[in-house]
């Protein structure tokens, strides 16, 4: 049996690496064929099959006013245009990106570093279970991580050598990148950190093209921006997002290596942090330098998370670990290059371990339930479906999940939110007002039966709904889907329903 | 040599370090929540020497510029002194052959023989050695003073201006002189010194462990040293001028440490002192870990007398600097109470459920990480990447070493100088690792006894990968100490066990 595998392990580089990448390709699109693509639909992949559904001035529209710039909208608009605004065929499109990540990453590992690490890193990013997650959603996610890798390419590249062709590389992508998510400019300000500190380093001239790089790519940027200026500063469908911990700060890396999980396990997995410091003794060894191309990795795996953090606490908040996604595929190369200088047996040891925890994790993150993410729109609304009369109403709330309900949703009853929001309306998501909770709730259920609240993405005024709701009305009953996904059914009226012969 | 070429660390990186080491420490101490009032006492306690350590090594290595006046025609008479006591004659002989070869127009080369008052009973070999080669051997009747006493007997006997001294294994290049001698023309250059180059650090775990802890003070450290004339005499490979050795009383005969300490002396007298970041000769590093333990313990137990009882800090004549650098190395041995501290801490949590700070630990990692990462960045960086996980774990894994030097110095137990055996002695030297066996199985113990008391609770979990870390530093040591090495040829223990000077 050893023998027919090693007979089957090439003997060129070039091999080994189109055999291993295949598997891990092979592996990544069945995991998200026969898994990812099954799950429910998620609100933010509802808002984007609301956005792309429009003509091209209503989807620029649509996502001008929310917190994203238009470049993965329109390529999922022409993407949906040939195979249908279905969610399944929308995830391919990020499927597509994560699948060209995986061979992305050994190469910018390979040119740093070696052969080796690169196919490690490869090895880590596909089983990177929020790697997984994100490669299978409707969003711009995959696209941010791939521009992110190729832009890094050609960063290592003017860096290495600076010819022509590079440069062009660098700026087409730069501006391939703002216009896939803002956070890519935590990307240039990596770059421009080590540029900063290594600029002697660089080929002769180097200034000059970054100055008339950053220009050319501000400048094609600028038109989106002054677009979104010229709607005003109103913020559709963005979250409220709440001020960041230190603990959100390493729970965005153990997310990255473990993926989404449970607070107990989340939590055994954090307070292991000192296990980092003994990895970092043992890189203590001999003659293995930290290369410059090294202290990059680190820059572009600490800095974006460090910078979001920080701006979130000082100015605005806005860390979401999603967002930061351009500081994984950096991450998983730093790792696989840390791993590369330990001794033979040490090395071995972690790596195998480190693989086998992160399968592990992915397993649990797919078969959990509980697992924090998830959310069962279809269930609840299929839950729905089947008990909602025409002489009912559903309410949700908080308002923008009325994407992903109506999506699923064929049932008789009425569909509202509350607050009453009309999202085809310029403006912001109404904000939740304890003046006016009772003339609200007057006009979305007097009429009706029963009224079924469905309650998720709390933005901090669920329970005060549900506690009004609870003292006009008679709770029947309560149904738990997904983690924070409750639907509450109440009787509105007694005196029953008209009927024709009446 | 790796480690002794010269490293470009930018100083603005170096005080990021102090910066990150500072803010830690701030944090420690003032922002964060007291536990246990008496841990937390004790954590202040490591905290304030590992804030001193840190400022002791960015001290050393910044990056200053000293340029020592050299004349390659220097040619005053030296007298090379090879100290003996009982070494096997073909060390002593390829020595001696070695050191009368060396491309020098005036010295002479003498045997230092304490044979005979060490009680050695190939005594006379050293005698015949000296005879082969028709050179000198100083033979002591009268035993005092150790190694120190060894060669101010020498001087007594001897006229040249300038001395030269090695170990018996310390075998020098041709050129040793040459390179060495030039630095005298400076009339106020007292001593020059050469690395401690061990030959034989890949022979085994306790060589190689040994070896790679010398990197680091031979390296960036000692070349600091020199920036900032604080380099000091290491006892062997070296050149002394007569007259400033003679103006402190000769090699002083109080301490086990009489290098460092003679060092200091001479240093009060406005001398001077230089460096030289070339391996000149090279010798052979303690090849069993009970010769190891004895040479940690030697230094440490004379360096510390150092801290205590010639504390460079009162001491009138030194420089800013040499006071820095003469207490950052002396109280380096205070470390391993700290260590002991810092590894007992999760061992208290486990069974008493008490620690030093209340704080979420995520809050500690978000100042720790930052902090500890740089502080290793930093010591790779100015070593030339020559520093390794073995060189760390034996430094950190010698803390009842340290503590049992600490402890005699307090009950003030006197000590001889016991020279480091030049060949393996046989035998299981586990028993020298017992506190650390104790502590991996109070670990094992101590997490039973934490999750039957509050399971897997994060502060259970984050203390149990700090015991692990602790475990995962002991294991090279512990290894090393369980190694079996070469049984012919050994020096039989208990002639070691009389080895007293």
């Amino acid at each position: 049996m050893k023998r027919f595998f090693k007979n089957l392990w090439p003997n060129t580089e070039k091999g080994q690496a189109v055999l291993v990448l295949a598997v891990l390709m092979a592996f990544a699109t069945a995991l998200s064929i026969f898994v990812f693509s099954k799950t429910s639909l998620r609100l933010d992949e509802a808002q984007s099959l609301f956005q792309v559904s429009r003509d091209v001035g209503g989807t620029l529209y649509a996502v001008a006013q929310d917190v994203h710039v238009p470049g993965y909208h329109l390529l999922l608009q022409a993407w949906t245009f040939v195979f249908g605004n279905d969610i399944v065929p929308a995830r391919f499109l990020s499927l597509g990106f994560f699948l060209a990540i995986i061979p992305m990453v050994y190469i910018l590992g390979k040119l740093v570093f070696n052969h080796k690490v690169g196919l490690y890193a490869a090895l880590l990013v596909t089983v990177s279970p929020f790697m997984q997650w994100y490669g299978s959603e409707a969003r711009m996610y995959s696209m941010l991580a791939f521009m992110t890798v190729l832009h890094y390419y050609f960063f290592i590249k003017v860096y290495e050598e600076g010819r022509t062709r590079q440069w062009i590389g660098y700026i087409l992508v730069a501006i391939l990148g703002l216009y896939t998510h803002y956070f890519f400019g935590f990307v240039l300000l990596t770059e421009a950190l080590f540029y900063l500190l290594y600029r002697r380093s660089f080929p002769k001239g180097s200034l000059k093209k970054f100055i008339v790089s950053a220009v050319v790519a501000l400048g094609a940027f600028a038109p989106w921006l002054l677009y979104v200026r010229s709607l005003g500063t109103a913020s559709n469908t963005q979250p409220s997002l709440t001020s960041p911990s230190s603990g959100d700060v390493f729970n965005t890396y153990t997310q990255f290596l473990f993926g989404f999980q449970v607070d107990a396990m989340n939590t055994v997995i954090v307070s292991l942090w000192p296990v980092v410091v003994l990895l970092a003794f043992f890189a203590l060894q001999k003659n293995h330098k930290i290369t410059q191309q090294a202290v990059f990795f680190v820059l572009a795996a600490v800095i974006p998370v460090i910078a979001a953090f920080v701006i979130s606490v000082t100015i605005r908040p806005f860390y979401l670990s999603r967002y930061l996604i351009v500081s994984l595929p950096p991450l998983v190369i730093l790792l696989a290059w840390i791993f590369s200088t330990y001794p033979l047996k040490v090395r071995r040891i972690l790596q195998t371990a480190l693989v086998a925890i992160t399968l592990g994790l992915l397993a649990i993150q797919v078969l959990n339930p509980q697992t924090p993410v998830k959310e069962d729109y279809s269930v609840a609304v299929g839950y729905l479906n089947q008990q909602v009369t025409a002489q009912d109403v559903v309410v949700v709330a908080a308002p923008f999940t009325i994407y992903p309900t109506e999506y699923y949703y064929t049932g008789a009853a009425k569909l509202t939110t509350q607050p009453i929001w009309n999202r085809f309306e310029s403006g912001a998501v109404p904000a939740y007002n304890q003046n006016t909770v009772k003339a609200e709730t007057d006009k979305n259920v007097l009429p009706y039966q029963y009224a079924y609240l469905m309650l998720s993405y709390d933005q901090g005024y669920n329970e005060k709904l549900k506690t009004y709701y609870s003292s006009r009305f008679e709770l029947v009953s309560t149904k738990d889907f997904s983690d924070g996904l409750t639907i509450y059914r109440y009787k509105i009226r007694y005196d029953p329903p008209i009927t024709v012969s009446q | 040599m790796n480690f002794l070429k010269n490293s470009a660390v930018n100083p603005l990186f170096l005080l990021l370090n102090i910066g990150l080491s500072v803010a830690y420490f701030i944090f420690i101490c003032f922002l964060f929540p007291i536990g246990n009032p008496v841990l937390f006492s004790f954590l202040i306690l490591g905290e304030v020497f590992h804030l001193w350590q840190v400022f002791g090594y960015i001290h050393s290595v910044w990056p200053r510029k000293r340029v020592s006046e050299f004349d390659q025609n220097f040619t005053d008479a030296v007298a090379v002194y090879i100290t003996v006591t009982g070494e096997p004659a073909d060390i002593v002989e390829e020595t001696v052959k070695a050191a009368t070869e060396m491309d020098y127009p005036n010295f002479n080369v003498y045997i230092l023989n304490d044979g005979f008052v060490a009680n050695r009973d190939n005594w006379r070999e050293a005698e015949e050695v000296a005879d082969k080669y028709g050179i000198t051997c100083l033979t002591r009747q009268t035993p005092g003073g150790a190694k120190a006493g060894n060669i101010n007997h020498a001087m007594t006997k001897t006229k040249e201006p300038f001395i030269v001294v090695f170990d018996a294994d310390h075998v020098p290049v041709k050129e040793f002189l040459k390179k060495m001698m030039g630095y005298f023309v400076d009339e106020k250059v007292a001593f020059v010194q050469s690395p401690q180059y061990y030959k034989n650090f890949e022979e085994n775990l306790v060589t190689g462990g040994a070896w790679e802890q010398q990197e680091l003070f031979f390296g960036a450290i000692s070349k600091g040293k020199n920036t900032t004339n604080s380099a000091f005499m290491c006892g062997t490979n070296m050149a002394i001028r007569r007259i400033a050795l003679d103006e402190v009383g000769g090699m002083s005969e109080f301490s086990i440490a009489e290098d460092f300490l003679t060092s200091l002396l001479i240093h009060e007298k406005k001398w001077k002192s230089v460096y030289v970041g070339e391996v000149l000769a090279s010798g052979l590093s303690p090849e069993d870990f009970l010769s190891y333990y004895k040479q940690q313990f030697r230094w440490a137990r004379g360096s510390l007398e150092v801290v205590f009882r010639y504390n460079p800090l009162f001491r009138r004549g030194l420089t800013f600097s040499q006071k820095v650098q003469y207490l950052s190395s002396a109280s380096f041995y205070v470390s391993g109470v700290i260590v002991f501290i810092n590894a007992v801490l999760p061992l208290l949590y486990f069974y008493a459920g008490i620690e030093p700070l209340a704080i979420g630990t995520m809050t500690l990692a978000l100042v720790f990480i930052p902090y500890i990462l740089v502080v290793l960045y930093t010591i790779q960086l100015t070593s030339n990447f020559s520093y390794t996980f073995r060189a760390l774990s034996f430094s950190l894994s010698s803390f009842p070493i340290h503590m049992k030097a600490i402890w005699q110095i307090i009950i003030g137990k006197k000590s001889g100088f016991v020279v480091t055996s030049k060949k393996a002695v046989s035998g299981n030297h586990g028993y020298l690792v017992t506190p650390h066996l104790v502590y991996i199985g109070l670990v094992v113990f101590g997490v039973l006894v934490a999750y039957l008391r509050e399971g897997f609770t994060p502060s259970v979990l984050s203390n149990v990968a700090w015991a692990l870390l602790y475990v995962a530093v002991f294991i090279p040591f512990i290894m090393a100490a369980f190694q079996k090495v070469g049984a012919d040829e050994t020096v039989p223990l208990e002639t070691l066990k009389k080895e007293s000077v």
